[in-house]
């Protein structure tokens, strides 16, 4: 069994500090689900234990089966058994699918990876996750659709078998079926000897992929921890009851371009 | 002085102007500086130039009608050599070639290249420009047939304290032509690299396309970069575009890479690798892919 401890931990971006003490324990086993409201900091705790160099840590520790997570870089976080599929994950021109695969998997094999063995296991994945056939040839990322990436990150995690994958908002992108495929693929890995941290903002994945905890991150702290009813609860009534707790809601209203259709409609509403 | 290697069972090597040996197909001919192609059949050649020192050469290559054929270059030219290659390629010509700089010198290199394209004719060409030593590449290529096509790409490397610097034009002299160049460099050490892009449309050349993209990526502090693009535009019912940047490896590349468990050395050799190996794509011969990722080992990173 594998534990990731996470103590008072402080991260800033800039200037500005957005998680003001984050206390969380994992275990392999355990899937646990992340709620909160954007811009609140559920992204930024996921990036800063993977080590993205854009967030500080200024305070606190994290450590894995005892050892400092901080201190390793990025590349050893992976190699020790984290992985976060990302948000938004980036587009690498001229870098094959397949260069990246068998070099991210030999990253943490004694001895390379035979050819064969490893075209077998890249076509069974691409299978298993209904991609594209001629993925292994084309380049990282570029021109996926949104789903595609997101189904890259889950066919990197299932090649790379970590102890702990830390997904961002996974479910992103995809459309029913593919989210069926992917929450398959997460559930397949579940084991006791894997853990889970899933960020979404929708119920749906978390009813495919039930999760053992939920937290609630607000104002970069997390403000309660329960079980599955807490995403029941969240799903039914928003975030506002937070508020009446105590807390206070960084809300982060997403600017949305004024385009001519929206006035159109607001007038339409109004004369009704 | 003679370390080429053959990738192609049909090849040429001129040595200072002369043929020094060869193992040409039927229907094409090598003679006095000048090379014939009339072969029926779609074909695979390497042509393997070598020049001593300070010595200059001329090179002709005429690719007759409808005729189709690859080319694989090697050049290899020692220090104060000059090397100045025409190539026509006429109407319904179809050439892909893969010309690789092997040149170790210690002196400037100079190569010119002109080639001439006719009606309908194609040509594309990937550049691999990883030579040891200063150089100057000036490539132009002529649009002179309606419907001709040029596509150029080019993966140069600057290292140590060479200095190189690329001039490709393509120049469009009849209308619906189509011309396209990629420029990739990486500059490492104190390496100097200059890129002139040029695509120019002269006038009265409707239903043209001119496209370019320039870029140089730089990794240590005395770099010395520039990417210049040019569009001389003398047409109003044309397309144009063009592109040019020099800068640093992208930090959230490297980041997602190395959260895949790649060392920060082996991030930057696949990024690396990944931005030059294209240049490959213009010849299916994997002799030739295994050989240049051999010498793709040189960028290092």
């Amino acid at each position: 069994m594998s534990t990731l401890v996470i103590k008072d931990l402080h991260v800033e971006v800039g200037e500005k500090e957005i998680l003001k003490g984050i206390d969380l324990t994992i275990n392999t086993g355990e899937v646990h689900a992340i709620m909160g409201p954007n811009g609140n900091g559920k992204s930024t705790l996921l990036s800063a234990i993977m080590g993205h160099p854009k967030y500080q840590v200024t305070q606190g520790s994290i450590e894995l089966d005892g050892e400092d997570v901080l201190s390793m870089s990025v590349d050893e976080r992976s190699r020790a058994g984290l992985f976060l599929g990302m948000q938004y994950p980036q587009e690498i021109p001229g870098v094959t699918n397949s260069d990246f695969l068998k070099a991210a998997m030999n990253a943490r094999l004694e001895k390379p990876i035979s050819l064969f063995k490893f075209i077998r296991t890249l076509d069974k994945n691409i299978e298993e996750l209904n991609m594209d056939e001629n993925l292994a040839h084309r380049y990282l990322n570029e021109g996926f659709s949104g789903g595609e990436k997101k189904r890259n990150e889950i066919l990197q995690m299932k090649l790379l078998q970590p102890k702990m994958a830390l997904l961002d908002e996974i479910d992103s992108g995809l459309d029913v079926d593919a989210l069926r495929v992917v929450s398959d693929a997460i559930n397949s890995m579940r084991s006791n000897d894997f853990a889970c941290v899933m960020v979404s903002h929708y119920e749906r994945l978390f009813e495919l992929v039930k999760p053992t905890h939920v937290h609630v991150l607000v104002s970069g702290q997390i403000v309660m921890s329960g079980g599955y009813e807490l995403v029941e609860k969240i799903d039914r009534e928003g975030y506002e009851w937070i508020k009446e707790l105590g807390f206070e809601l960084n809300q982060e209203e997403e600017r949305k371009p004024i385009i001519l259709e929206n006035c159109g409609k607001k007038e339409t509403v109004r004369h009704e | 002085m003679s370390n080429y290697a053959f990738n192609s069972s049909f090849y040429c090597v001129i040595h200072n102007g002369k043929c020094q040996e060869s193992h040409l197909p039927d229907h094409i001919y090598f003679q006095d500086g000048v090379l014939i192609c009339e072969n029926k059949e779609p074909i695979e050649i390497q042509l393997i130039y070598l020049l001593d020192k300070n010595q200059s050469m001329n090179i002709d290559i005429y690719v007759k009608k409808n005729v189709e054929v690859n080319m694989i270059e090697t050049k290899q030219l020692e220090g104060g050599a000059c090397l100045h290659k025409t190539m026509y390629l006429e109407n319904h010509a179809i050439v892909h070639v893969f010309s690789e700089n092997n040149c170790h010198n210690l002196e400037n290199v100079e190569v010119q290249e002109d080639v001439y394209l006719y009606d309908n004719a194609l040509c594309q060409c990937g550049y691999a420009e990883l030579s040891d030593g200063s150089y100057k590449g000036i490539y132009h290529y002529y649009l002179d047939g309606e419907g001709a096509d040029a596509k150029v790409r080019m993966a140069i490397l600057s290292k140590e304290k060479e200095r190189k610097h690329y001039e490709v034009l393509i120049q469009h002299n009849r209308p619906h032509t189509y011309g396209q160049m990629d420029n990739y460099g990486v500059v490492k050490d104190a390496g100097r690299l200059t890129i002139d892009g040029i695509g120019t449309i002269t006038k009265g050349q409707h239903g043209s396309a001119s496209h370019q993209t320039n870029k140089i990526m730089v990794f240590d502090s005395e770099c010395l970069a520039s990417a210049n693009p040019y569009l001389y535009i003398d047409e109003y019912d044309v397309k144009a575009s063009h592109a040019a940047g020099v800068g640093k490896m992208d930090e959230e590349h490297l980041y997602y890479l190395q959260s895949r468990g790649l060392t920060k050395k082996q991030a930057m050799q696949l990024i690396t690798y990944g931005y030059l190996k294209p240049v490959i794509e213009v010849i299916d011969n994997e002799m030739l892919k295994a050989h240049f990722e051999d010498v793709l080992s040189k960028v290092g990173a």
